[in-house]
């Protein structure tokens, strides 16, 4: 079941020429959801500075 | 009773609290299922026989289209919630879920759209389940649109309530289009009812990736409903002693 179904990393990355359509989607996915995740902490810290400045 | 019941627990303050005890586990825990389940998809599943390569797409597309049609139908629970039982922190997660279903849906469509290219020999079709899901996405970006647009929160949120609640028709459309209509995309895989299509040793890391992926979107409502509390709720004396 956990058997590396590549030859090579090399081949892993080329997937038959299908690797720049798979690799791609990943990027899109793990950038878009770091972005939400860097962007929601920011926006609590910048809101909670404010209260602290506030009070 | 049921209205106290929900306003005891569905509180800004009681919900902050709660949260905040859980959110690291959940985190982690997701963290770690999405990573290992989408090495294993992408990498250890054999390769499929009429699709090659390109349906490891599968790992990512599914999950993002699976969670974009389920944050709108929690955005119609929390809209009915509101409206009926006046709730405020539902009308917080309305606002607060909108910009993630836009990104789920934008990374549903997108993802699709590639996955086309090898697969159909076309990045775009107007058949009904693209079409359906282009249309969630332009809700949504609609959605959060309209209510940046109000500078009474109240108003907004009585507006992008039923807004919501008429948008909601477009769920069972983008899950029925592949069945009412003859389209390029294809039937669901995974149903509630039948056996899934799909062979065991790409299904299980498929609902690994499904399981994790749901989990950082967990996490992502939180932080984007936190942010909301704390933007609404600033003037109270509660949240200057939270922070």
């Amino acid at each position: 079941m956990f058997e590396f179904a590549f030859s090579s990393v090399r081949e892993a990355i080329h997937m038959n020429g299908h690797g720049v359509y798979v690799w791609t989607v990943f990027l899109i996915v793990i950038t878009n959801i770091t972005y939400f995740f860097i962007n929601y902490k920011n926006k609590i810290n910048k809101i909670k500075n404010k209260l602290d400045a506030s009070s | 009773m049921i209205k106290r019941f929900i306003h005891q627990f569905a509180s800004p303050k009681t919900y902050l609290f709660q949260v905040n005890k859980v959110y690291r586990y959940i985190f982690y825990i997701s963290l770690i299922i999405y990573s290992f389940s989408l090495t294993w998809g992408l990498l250890f599943t054999p390769e499929d026989f009429v699709q090659g390569n390109s349906y490891r797409i599968i790992y990512l597309h599914v999950p993002a289209s699976f969670i974009s049609q389920s944050l709108y139908a929690i955005m119609a629970i929390a809209s009915i919630t509101y409206l009926i039982w006046r709730v405020k922190l539902a009308a917080y997660f309305i606002i607060a879920i909108a910009p993630i279903g836009a990104m789920t849906t934008f990374i549903a469509l997108i993802s699709g759209s590639i996955w086309g290219i090898p697969t159909w020999g076309t990045w775009w079709q107007w058949d009904a389940r693209i079409t359906s899901t282009l249309i969630l996405f332009i809700m949504y970006l609609g959605l959060i649109s309209l209510h940046n647009s109000f500078s009474n929160y109240e108003k907004a949120d009585k507006l992008l309530s039923w807004l919501v609640i008429v948008g909601f028709v477009n769920i069972p459309i983008i899950k029925k289009s592949v069945d009412w209509w003859s389209t390029l995309h294809q039937s669901a895989s995974i149903t509630l009812t039948d056996k899934p299509s799909i062979d065991p040793s790409m299904l299980y890391p498929l609902i690994g990736c499904i399981i994790g992926f749901f989990g950082l979107i967990i996490c992502l409502v939180i932080l984007s409903s936190k942010y909301q509390i704390f933007k609404r709720e600033r003037k109270k004396s509660w949240v200057k002693e939270y922070v």
